[in-house]
């Protein structure tokens, strides 16, 4: 195993009760302070997958090794301190009576000092604009602030991995920049970032990685660049490219890079034109 | 022209025990068969407009309220919180959360049984909003195990059996997954096609530009820009002082305005690879 890698899976296999297969035999590394996104079509398997990662899930067969340590068999509680999880639906990780409480849970749970605790909910609520939200019920807040809420649930107990579950759904433009200011800090400050994510736009442009995942296996990984230049897998995978890309790809037939942001497609197309700007 | 499907009159509310304004002098119209798009970050009061359409707010949740809502010429001020049912019909977010019922066929007659719909009427919309909604093979299944696509075109076809004129959408799509999410989309085309008034409140900018023709944009409880979409697109600086972005084509576009000389940007996928490719021939681009 690489030095730097923060958690391994080895021959990972998850059969639920029902009997169905989520995931086949899966192998994979997340590095140590990396941005990895994990995108496929509902039913891949990518949240089966993650919820192994803090215990959540316990495997069918196969193990979950964490700094090089196997973990398998290490409960939700022990696993959770190191590995933030933040669900797709706010209402289901919602249960105090105001966000300050909300806030408290976990770094309660994990034994902070009162001190490091109000330390925490006031940078984490700052940052995250809710400080005037603190003494409201959660379950008054609208969708977006109350998705906001959760995910600074877990950043209260400064997790070293954080795992986002569609973090963006119902997101607005600013919401979306809160949220990619939160992935930056945390990696500055060396933590791990785990997201899963059906918004391309927003995957291409804040994953260091993707890893494609499809019929509970992992068909590709790689640079949003190189995963989105691969025409079969995105078929295979039922993944829509950012508009963007897709207008690259319409153009650029022989397909020689791809673009991920507008500013990249300006680049690229803008010297094509004879009129330049400003003649 | 004809009279609006629903009008704003000045409308202005504020929410009980607050003393913020939520809507603000809200003056806009809607005509009957457009598709109109409100987008606008969160807190800009859309929802709260949306509501304000069926008669939630004001008689449902009380709160402060000056101005008038009109829909189909019936002042829902003075409806006592029966709104317009029978013309205005909305699907919410969360589409499981409204749901109450057992199967598919219960869950679309629940509402008609609250109104007292005769039972062979009931039947007949039943088939009739199923089938619109791609339902028709689910009708003895639970809702609440049903795919996120299929829950939200569930809560169209409970609003559709009652025939409203006119459907809004307060995103039903963003929890949904692409696949899902185009199917919402379709299934409003579909209607909108076959005469319905659509009103979508959605985040998505692509996907509203690529179907509505009317955008209405909101900020801080008021309208700051209602137009047609591919002239209200164009206004990309102004859109972006209030954390609003156009589309990924649009924005490449303008931003190479000069260079390709148009006066306005594509705002669909479809017509941007059109007008690209056209101003490539010639060029040394390969």
């Amino acid at each position: 195993m690489s030095e730097n890698v923060i958690i391994k899976t080895s021959k990972l296999v998850h059969t639920y009760p029902t009997g169905v297969t989520a995931l086949k035999s899966v192998d994979v590394e997340i590095k140590e302070n990396e941005v990895v996104s994990i995108v496929g079509q509902n039913g891949s398997g990518k949240t089966t997958l993650v919820r192994h990662f803090n215990g959540l899930l316990k495997p069918t067969e196969g193990n979950i090794y964490l700094h090089g340590k196997d973990v398998t068999s290490q409960s939700v509680s022990q696993l959770s301190k190191e590995v933030g999880y933040v669900f797709q639906n706010p209402n289901h990780q919602i249960f105090s009576t105001t966000v300050r409480g909300e806030l408290e849970v976990g770094p309660h749970n994990f034994q902070f000092s009162e001190q490091e605790i109000a330390k925490a909910i006031k940078e984490v609520s700052e940052l995250m604009k809710i400080e005037e939200d603190l003494e409201k019920h959660p379950l008054t807040l609208d969708y977006t602030t109350k998705k906001i809420v959760t995910i600074a649930s877990v950043l209260t107990f400064r997790p070293r991995i954080l795992i986002l579950d569609e973090p963006t759904g119902g997101l607005d433009q600013a919401g979306r920049e809160i949220l990619t200011k939160i992935i930056q800090m945390m990696k500055e400050r060396g933590h791990t970032v785990i997201m899963i994510s059906h918004d391309m736009d927003y995957v291409a442009e804040n994953s260091e990685r993707i890893i494609v995942m499809s019929q509970g296996r992992i068909i590709k990984e790689g640079a949003p660049q190189e995963v989105f230049l691969d025409e079969e897998i995105l078929k295979q995978a039922q993944i829509e490219p950012p508009q963007i890309m897709q207008l690259d790809f319409a153009l650029d037939v022989r397909k020689k890079r791809s673009t991920i942001s507008v500013q990249d497609f300006v680049k690229k197309y803008k010297a094509q034109f004879p009129k330049q700007e400003g003649e | 022209m004809n009279n609006p499907i629903v009008e704003f009159k000045n409308f202005s509310y504020i929410y009980p025990k607050t003393e913020k304004i939520v809507l603000d002098g809200i003056n806009l119209s809607i005509y009957e068969g457009e598709f109109v798009g409100i987008i606008g970050c969160n807190k800009a009061g859309k929802s709260t407009l949306c509501q304000s359409m069926v008669g939630v707010l004001p008689h449902l949740l009380g709160g402060k309220w000056d101005g008038d809502v009109l829909v189909d010429g019936i002042n829902l001020g003075e409806t006592k919180g029966a709104g317009a049912t029978d013309v205005i019909g909305i699907v919410f977010q969360d589409a499981e959360s409204q749901f109450t019922q057992e199967t598919v066929e219960d869950e679309i007659a629940f509402a008609m049984c609250n109104f007292g719909y005769e039972r062979s009427v009931m039947r007949e919309r039943i088939i009739s909003a199923a089938t619109d909604c791609g339902l028709i093979d689910m009708l003895d299944r639970s809702p609440f195990k049903l795919s996120g696509g299929q829950q939200q075109r569930l809560a169209v076809a409970c609003i559709l059996a009652l025939q409203p004129r006119v459907i809004i959408l307060d995103e039903s799509t963003s929890q949904l997954d692409p696949i899902g999410r185009d199917e919402v989309f379709n299934l409003v085309a579909k209607l909108h096609q076959q005469g319905r008034t659509i009103i979508m409140v959605d985040h998505n900018v692509e996907k509203i530009a690529e179907y509505v023709e009317k955008l209405v944009v909101m900020d801080k409880g008021k309208i700051i820009l209602a137009d047609k979409a591919e002239d209200a697109f164009q206004k990309m600086e102004f859109l972006e002082q209030f954390n609003i972005r156009v589309p990924q084509v649009t924005e490449a576009c303008l931003k190479m305005k000069e260079c390709l000389e148009i006066d306005k940007a594509p705002i669909k996928l479809e017509n941007a690879i059109q007008l690209l490719q056209i101003k490539l021939e010639g060029t040394n681009f390969e």
